[in-house]
């Protein structure tokens, strides 16, 4: 990552708010902005550091990756605090929206603002370690020159500067509001950081800085922006993907009260009125017609399952091969292979904001100002540039915190984004556009489905020597990230991993995947590939145990046995579910996943009552190396499972001519409340870096619950969602 | 024109009768904290009260509502310490936060109606709002919680 060194011009930005400000620069070396006689207004009230002190002893610290409720607004400025020294009730945190000096962006997205894969703890941990130590040596230098003692004597805690020999002592607050500039620099070595036992705010469970305003209706998501003179915008969209509209009348959709304007787009007819209800009743109104020649007119969710299937079996072919390891190639045609297909259908997110977004473009159309939810600021603002042929620093942008994500607001096409500022330039008035439920649900950028072979060689003992895992499914990436997307190599990332089953011997191993043409717009959902290839792989991991006459847990225990940190995991996982021990009328079923770095274990205990299964109880036993901040993880490993739950009873967006079925959340219905298990999470911190949490929960669990299913009735699911008669 | 009582305060909503109650409270009376969701009946991230009782924001007029109380999450308490609230922050509820002024509205519905409920009531009653997040397992706590507490 390249970053420019902080501009002269920005010393002022803190003094006129009499504070301290620290950044840290890509080399690892940090600048201070000193409190001095610059004075200037903050520039959009904002200042490009990480820490700001002020006199009053209080601290703000931005974070980077955008919060859409997996709690980075605490987690990451808790990595800050801790190497501060800070006293954590004196931190509040700020949501970095744009990036310029390119001094925010994650290490591990290429130094970019992007919030998705469960990257953020991980990502930002050396790096923001490192900026909180060196703005407490910065502050130290300042105490050592102000008392004029060597800094080598100054030590601190919990926002205070102590001189031992003195006595004496200040606040970082009082520290801040000294008048002399320090400058000093220089790399903060990873080793100088604090160890995990010394940790006095990470490892604790401090509470959300977010959540008491959760509590009271405050927070501002994008939907609740409100602009002088701002108009509501209701898209009729296409009924099947590309086609254009034809206007036949707008009299009717101009009669409506409220109704501002009429805008016919590309590819979508824009209502605009004074308010969203007037909006929506224009568009009703309208009378439109449609090209009707897209070619997604001839896809149907059924069909495609079956050219899935077909390619699955068709080992002529064309598979891109995406992980190989072992000796050569084995012969999986041979008499005794043991074969097992699972299917996983579409699925649509459903975060409970619908999608969104405000613009307002300045009068000569090169530049705006924009109000939106997005996993990525750094994407969104490039799109933004884009969509009005103009360069990124004329665009003003203001990252909301999200109602839900999982995966939606990563794309690299922001249609509602881009839609508001067409709309805006055209009108001449900030505009918001807000997509209906029913909107975000019929224009779904699905999980795709994909149908998965595994096909194992077995030894005497029933223990594979050979494993193939063929996956068919269109492409994620190519769709979604199409300008990444390497058409040599054809390697998707969104769809296939997790089907390396790194942590399993199983002799001669390859994972590969066979790209079908997709049949509806697509991206990532939360578990990304882990979900679905798990799925698979765990439940016919539990038929080879089976046919072995083996049981799962000491089955598997033989195939991870090169694993200590998994087999801690599994047994952490036996140990608390007391695996096997089911009640009368239950049964217990167990999966092993990982995601990424993170490994996990769970178990699931099961019934079936009047032909309707019920999940009772959820035991899972999580590795994330080192935890951050536990009840916030523990809140992730708890949305992860139910998001699995809900996978197994009940999601399936289906398409029929190129339109998805579904609705709304009557025909499309995440898991209730009802619907839950007990969860218990345990975590077998082994002592690595920090993985992340936010997709760990969802890829242990359907294969848990089908595992369980099986031992119960003799048969599991091979399908997400489970038929209807299990489910 | 239609005269409304909300949060105790008596107010002119400037819109037609037919004007949903959720948008004439979100953006003609600026309580944004009511939020949409799915329009449906289907969610609850609208739930507000009327005289006291969990009712879909989205799903009502304000011709239907004129002569009714309404509060909004804004009106729950001064400053606050509602103790469902107070459960829903000991409880660490809120993930993304987007559903939780529907689910508290509900609670406290629930709570005032019913002091002592049992796990099932729980859930037969929270069952008409949906969180994707997941936070459901921290919502029952929180009600037992605020049950006890309360």
């Amino acid at each position: 990552m390249t970053v420019d060194t902080i501009r002269p011009t920005r010393r002022g930005f803190l003094m006129g708010s009499g504070a301290l400000s620290f950044a840290l620069l890509a080399s690892g070396a940090a600048t201070i902005l000193p409190a001095g006689a610059e004075a200037q207004p903050l520039p959009d009230g904002r200042v490009t550091a990480w820490v700001t002190i002020t006199p009053d002893n209080r601290m703000t610290i931005m974070f980077g990756s955008a919060e859409m409720g997996q709690g980075v607004s605490t987690s990451l400025p808790m990595i800050v605090a801790e190497e501060l020294d800070a006293d954590w009730s004196t931190v509040a945190s700020e949501q970095v929206s744009s990036d310029p000096e390119g001094v925010y962006g994650n290490p591990m997205a290429g130094g970019v603002l992007f919030a998705a894969g469960s990257s953020s703890v991980e990502g930002y941990f050396t790096y923001l370690r490192q900026a909180g130590a060196q703005a407490r040596q910065i502050l130290i230098q300042i105490a050592a020159a102000h008392w004029d003692v060597p800094a080598e004597e100054v030590t601190t805690h919990r926002s205070t500067v102590l001189h031992g020999p003195t006595g004496a002592s200040m606040t970082y607050g009082e520290v801040a509001a000294l008048p002399d500039p320090v400058w000093p620099s220089g790399e903060m070595p990873e080793a100088e950081l604090k160890p995990r036992a010394d940790w006095a705010i990470m490892g604790t469970d401090v509470e959300r800085l977010d959540i008491p305003g959760k509590t009271t209706g405050a927070p501002v998501y994008s939907i609740d922006v409100e602009l002088p003179d701002m108009v509501h915008a209701a898209l009729l969209l296409p009924p099947v993907e590309g086609e254009t509209p034809t206007l036949n009348s707008d009299a009717a959709a101009r009669a409506v009260e409220g109704v501002v304007d009429v805008i016919v787009m590309d590819h979508a007819v824009a209502v605009l009125a004074r308010s969203f209800p007037a909006a929506l009743a224009g568009r009703d109104a309208l009378d439109v017609g449609w090209t009707e020649t897209s070619p997604f007119r001839m896809a149907n969710s059924a069909d495609e399952l079956v050219a899935l299937a077909e390619a699955a079996d068709d080992m002529s072919a064309d598979a891109v091969v995406w992980e190989s390891r072992g000796s050569g190639p084995a012969d999986f045609a041979a008499a005794g292979v043991v074969t097992g297909t699972y299917t996983t259908e579409h699925v649509y997110h459903a975060q409970m904001e619908p999608l969104n977004a405000v613009a307002s473009v300045d009068a000569d159309g090169m530049g705006a100002e924009i109000w939106l939810g997005t996993q990525s600021q750094t994407a969104s603002i490039l799109i933004a540039a884009a969509v009005l042929g103009t360069t990124p620093d004329r665009i003003r942008f203001h990252a909301m915190q999200m109602g839900g994500a999982f995966g939606r607001r990563t794309v690299f096409a922001r249609e509602q984004m881009r839609d508001a500022l067409l709309l805006s330039r055209a009108s001449g008035r900030p505009v918001k556009v807000i997509w209906t439920r029913e909107d975000d649900v019929k224009n779904g950028w699905l999980r795709p489905a994909t149908v998965q072979r595994l096909d194992a060689v077995l030894d005497a003992e029933g223990y594979p020597t050979a494993l193939r895992h063929r996956i068919a499914s269109p492409s994620i990436f190519q769709f979604a990230m199409p300008d990444r997307w390497n058409p040599e190599t054809r390697r998707d990332l969104l769809v296939m991993e997790g089907a390396e089953s790194a942590e399993y011997a199983f002799g001669t191993f390859q994972a590969e995947h066979v790209l079908l043409p997709r049949q509806s717009r697509l991206s990532a959902w939360r578990g990304i590939g882990w979900a679905p290839n798990c799925f698979a792989r765990e439940c016919f991991l539990d038929e080879l145990a089976g046919r072995a006459g083996t049981d799962p847990v000491s089955y598997r225990r033989r195939l991870l046995a090169g694993s200590p940190r998994a087999l801690a995991v599994l047994d952490a996982a036996v140990e608390m579910s007391g695996f096997g021990t089911a009640p009368e009328g239950r049964a217990h079923g167990l999966a092993f996943a990982g995601y990424k770095k993170t490994l996990a274990t769970g178990v699931a205990e099961v019934s079936v009552e009047d032909g309707q299964l019920r999940v009772h109880r959820f035991w899972a036993a999580i590795d994330p190396g080192m935890v951050v901040h536990p009840q916030a993880y523990r809140a992730q490993v708890e949305g992860g499972i139910l998001f699995g739950l809900s996978s197994v009873l009940r999601e399936r967006s289906t398409f029929t001519a190129g339109q998805i079925d579904q609705s709304n959340f009557y025909d499309y219905e995440p898991v209730r409340i009802a619907d839950i298990p007990e969860i218990e999470v345990r975590f077998v911190e082994s002592g690595e870096p920090p993985s992340g949490g936010g997709e760990i929960g969802v890829p242990m669990t359907a294969p848990a619950i089908s595992n369980a299913l099986r031992r119960l009735t003799g048969e599991g699911s091979t399908r997400l969602p489970f038929p209807a008669q299990q489910a | 024109m239609v005269n409304l009582n909300v949060n105790g305060r008596a107010v002119e909503v400037n819109a037609a009768p037919e004007t949903p109650l959720l948008w004439a409270l979100r953006d003609e009376l600026k309580l944004k904290g009511t939020r949409y969701g799915c329009g449906a009946g289907m969610c609850g991230a609208c739930t507000v009260h009327i005289d006291g009782q969990a009712a879909f924001a989205c799903q009502m007029t304000i011709g239907d509502v004129g002569g009714s109380e309404i509060t909004t999450i804004e009106g729950l308490s001064e400053t606050g310490d509602h103790s469902v609230q107070q459960a829903w922050i000991a409880e660490q509820v809120p993930q993304c936060g987007y559903c939780q002024s529907g689910q508290i509205m509900r609670a406290a519905a629930l709570l005032a109606r019913n002091p002592r409920p049992s796990r099932q009531e729980i859930v037969d009653e929270m069952s008409a709002n949906l969180c994707r997040c997941g936070t459901y397992p921290r919502i029952i706590r929180a009600i037992e919680r605020a049950a006890q507490e309360g």
